[in-house]
């Protein structure tokens, strides 16, 4: 099947079947995926797949459809769906397919080389990072995750007002989990590394930091539930950043479901806080040159020492509110209608490193990893409490691991609580980013 | 679907590098999503997924590669590719296709197909308005309509040839209540395998009401206070506690590679006389029922726990090898994208004899989680938290007050043995469970129980 010829069969039958305007959504993706059990492979995967999606004007509103099989009888389907779709809808979105703007950055967001490196040599990596972390210490039981994936992705849009844009990325992502046990205790800590560059992999380095982030949740001790001063960890920071992001959303507070609504110009964090959404940002696997509409992309600052400059827009919410879009229009796949979300957005790294931060505070406990977060945060109150992994700190050290944790608190008020952040930056698969944060308390409760 | 003979093609080229199995899964499904938000319908869309998973195994090592390329030359390439990564040596053979006719044990009355998305719409409006005239604090609604109509063949090397039609249908309320700068949500998704009779058929004055009544009561909550507590769970929902802290730590994909607490101790007693804990993907209609589970094993009811002693695991086909056991129609995956792999369906605790009147009375004090949030468990230490949705402070023997931001942690096998009251009030719940193979409909059931000690985490200190 020729892709682009069936875009435009698919645009044309469109506009003949009345819609008014249409665009079409294509995505391909590749796949290996493999796991490794005590240095057997025990699972192995490979993938291709595709799916279309048609958006289109029909009545004044905008109707969907989206398809996994590619063949002509889709193309009644899609149509007769779509104006199914369109027909139901109480409101029109209030603009029109997107004709385009007038330059995109360029940006290669994909290294033809880490294709042509064969399965075998990437497998071998693995099996070198595995049984590297097994010689590591006696400790050490299994890995239950001993995981590598590469993938490819192909994005296209095209419209019938000619817009016609593309983008292709790659990457490779390889994730582990260690088990440790002493005594009877028993314990498990994860590590992920993510490239595009093959050859940046060390396994050495790679092994030591997956066994220590285990080996060092061993000996964990009780300490008296409180508010204590916090260093949460950029990874950690990053996933809680990539939970609240909605709050950020034009939409939402267009809906009252964001406590950010009129809030632009005004301060919501502390002075040491900006915020910045960079969809070229080097150290980050996803970003894109266009949105979801087509719109290009740019880098933009959010919050500025603690001031909100933007919300994040699609043209629909820009319409509704008399400004520019942002650019922030988002399809996770062919499957959704649009929404909001940024590319790559990073709480800005300060001067000191998090090993400074740490010898900053007479006593404090270092938050290395949340968990539970889908369901122990209110997005809407800004209300959180989640599960945590860390470290008590005393007298500007590490002291021991503590015990199973929740840490809670109000979004909101952590924003106006954070007092430092450190000078590290680490970027999550999913484009969040962050360096750690020193902030000012939280309520720690100890299991 | 496809060919029988294509089929036969694709199962004998997944063969020809010397692995011991192989077998396909076509999925046919479509789906229709309609969401409403602020009182409008403003969202609608309809698509057909459509793939093949090709899976080959070779002693313990399993291959898998997913196309939606359906042509014979595609699938032949999609094996072939997949067979390379094993180096054996001779060509499999399989065994003739034998076409196996299941009894449905779902009775699917209308299909959401085929009625119009005007009729769906109607009863969004619906749950939209019992929710606003809740209270009129109720500044928001969002109402989730959903239906899928999946179609399955599963054919393998072993002669097994089977299809399936699986149905689903829900409706998820969110409703949010404000007053001043607070704002709190409610919640409640009902889900059924069934038509759309299940969603003509709901109580939406329940359901919606509960939702707006949550958020509104949650709006001038107290804070939860922190600390060691004995711990109420309602029925229903309320099983996702032993989800996570127990039912995951029993899957083969745990319990095979001894990652689990619960591996290598059948016949141990891991919970108190009063714990039964089944998980049974036969109950008629239920959210997480199946006709079929995803290798075509018909599925049945697995007695896990048995007056707290562990009787059995969720085993898949290939983790039945390493643990020399038989699968228990068990293997679920989300679609052709994924391997699958042993899975809860409907899982709960047996009910007791308590009623919830007399276990509240008998708790001087701690906390009453009425309904739940989802959760979190680390299957290889047990290690488990989830957040409370709605919860109260237990006060001799009476609900006192009101809190929120309570979360619950602990470990798993610790806390099924402080399960020290099982009511007799047995209701099912639905959620979605996220996992290796995917993000799957289950139920999660349970009478009240209570639990004599949990750590509650709260946002007010001790």
């Amino acid at each position: 099947m020729n892709i682009a010829e069936y875009q435009e069969k698919l645009l044309n039958n469109a506009i003949e079947a009345g819609f008014k305007e249409a665009e079409v959504y294509y995505e391909r993706k590749n796949s290996f995926q493999c796991m490794l059990y005590e240095g057997q492979i025990d699972s192995y995967e490979t993938s291709e797949d595709a799916g279309l999606s048609l958006r289109g004007l029909y009545n004044g509103k905008m109707g969907y459809a989206y398809t996994e099989k590619l063949d002509d009888d889709s193309i009644s389907f899609l149509i007769n769906s779509a104006k199914t779709n369109a027909d139901v809808l109480d409101e029109d979105e209030g603009i029109d397919i997107f004709e385009g703007s007038n330059e995109y950055t360029s940006y290669e967001f994909y290294n033809e080389e880490l294709e042509t490196i064969g399965i075998p040599e990437k497998i071998e990596l693995l099996r070198l990072i595995e049984q590297k972390i097994r010689a590591y210490d006696s400790r050490i039981v299994t890995l239950d995750y001993c995981f590598l994936q590469e993938y490819g992705t192909e994005r296209s849009l095209a419209n019938s007002k000619d817009l016609s844009l593309s983008h292709k990325e790659n990457g490779l992502v390889i994730f582990l989990s260690t088990v440790v046990k002493e005594g009877e205790e028993l314990k498990t800590g994860s590590y992920l590394k993510m490239t595009r560059d093959f050859h940046s992999l060390n396994a050495d380095e790679i092994a030591k930091a997956a066994a220590e982030e285990a080996l060092a949740n061993l000996g964990e001790k009780s300490i008296p539930s409180g508010k204590y001063p916090i260093i949460l960890r950029s990874d950690a920071t990053a996933s809680l950043l990539s939970t609240f992001m909605p709050v950020l959303s034009a939409e939402n507070a267009q809906k009252n479901q964001s406590l950010l609504k009129g809030k632009v110009g005004q301060k919501v964090a502390s002075d040491t806080f900006t915020l910045l959404n960079a969809p070229f940002h080097p150290e980050a696997l996803s970003g894109a040159s266009f949105d979801g509409e087509g719109v290009a992309t740019k880098e933009q600052t959010v919050i500025l020492d603690g001031t909100l400059q933007t919300l994040l827009h699609n043209r629909k919410t820009a319409k509704k509110e008399g400004c520019e879009t942002s650019g922030h229009a988002h399809k996770d796949s062919y499957k959704d209608t649009l929404s909001i979300a940024p590319q790559n957005l990073y709480i800005s790294p300060g001067k000191r490193s998090q090993e400074a931060l740490i010898a900053s505070l007479s006593e404090g406990v270092l938050i290395t990893e949340l968990s539970g977060l889908h369901s122990g945060t209110n997005t809407i109150s800004g209300d959180f409490s989640v599960a945590a992994q860390g470290f008590h700190i005393q007298d500007g050290k590490i002291a021991s691991p503590v015990k199973q944790m929740t840490i809670a608190g109000n979004f909101f008020d952590f924003l106006n609580n954070i007092e430092e952040t450190s000078s590290e930056l680490y970027f999550l698969p999913n484009g969040y980013g962050s360096s750690s944060l020193l902030v000012k308390e939280l309520s720690v409760t100890v299991e | 679907m496809i060919k029988q003979s294509v089929i036969e093609n694709v199962l004998e080229a997944a063969l020809s590098t010397g692995g011991d199995f192989s077998e396909i899964f076509i999925e046919d499904k479509f789906v229709n999503e309609l969401a409403l938000q602020s009182g409008k319908i403003e969202q609608s869309i309809s698509g057909r997924d459509f793939g093949i998973g090709i899976r080959i195994f070779s002693g313990l090592q399993s291959i898998y590669t997913y196309t939606n390329d359906f042509s014979e030359e595609g699938l032949l390439a999609a094996a072939k590719r997949a067979a390379l990564a094993i180096n054996g040596g001779a060509t499999g053979t399989i065994q003739p296709l034998k076409k196996d006719i299941i009894t449905p044990i779902h009775n699917i009355i209308i299909l959401p197909n085929s009625v119009e998305h005007a009729r769906k719409a109607t009863i969004m409006r619906q749950a939209n308005d019992i929710a606003r005239n809740y209270d009129e604090r109720i500044n928001q609604v969002k109402v989730r309509y959903l239906d899928e109509e999946q179609h399955v063949l599963i054919a393998n090397s072993e002669g097994k040839f089977v299809e399936d039609t699986r149905i689903h249908s829900r409706l998820a309320i969110q409703a949010t209540a404000s007053e001043g700068k607070e704002m709190q949500t409610g919640f409640y998704g009902p889900g059924a395998h069934a038509g759309f009779e299940f969603i003509e058929n709901l109580d939406l004055e329940h359901y919606a009401g509960e939702a707006a009544r949550i958020a509104v009561t949650m709006l001038h909550a107290d804070e939860c206070p922190s600390g060691k507590f004995p711990v109420i769970i309602d029925n229903e929902f309320g099983g996702v506690i032993f989800h996570e802290a127990c039912g995951h730590g029993l899957e083969a994909t745990a319990v095979a590679k001894n990652n689990s607490v619960f591996a290598n101790r059948i016949g141990e007693k891991v919970a108190p006389d009063i714990v039964t804990y089944i998980d049974d993907g036969t109950l008629p209609n239920e959210w997480g029922s199946l006709n079929i589970d995803d290798e075509g094993e018909k599925t049945r009811k697995n007695i896990l726990i048995e007056n707290g002693i562990l009787k059995g695991y969720l085993i898949d086909k290939f983790n039945a090898r390493r643990m020399n056991a038989e699968p228990t129609g068990s293997s679920r995956r989300q679609s052709y994208r994924f391997n699958p792999t042993s899975r809860m369906t409907n899982t709960y605790i047996a009910p007791g004899s308590s009623t919830p009147e007399e276990i509240i009375a008998s708790t001087e004090y701690g906390i009453y989680a009425k309904y739940m949030g989802g959760g979190q468990v680390n299957p290889s230490t047990g290690d488990y938290n989830f957040a409370v949705m709605e919860a109260y402070i237990v006060k001799d023997g009476k609900i006192d007050r009101p809190v929120r931001g309570a979360t619950l942690i602990g470990n798993g096998a610790r806390t099924l043995q402080l399960v020290d009251r099982v009511g007799n009030n047995l209701a099912h719940g639905a959620g979605m469970c996220g996992s290796i193979s995917g993000s799957l409909p289950v139920n999660v059931g349970q009478p009240m129980i209570r639990v004599s000690e949990m750590t509650v985490g709260g946002t007010k200190g001790e």
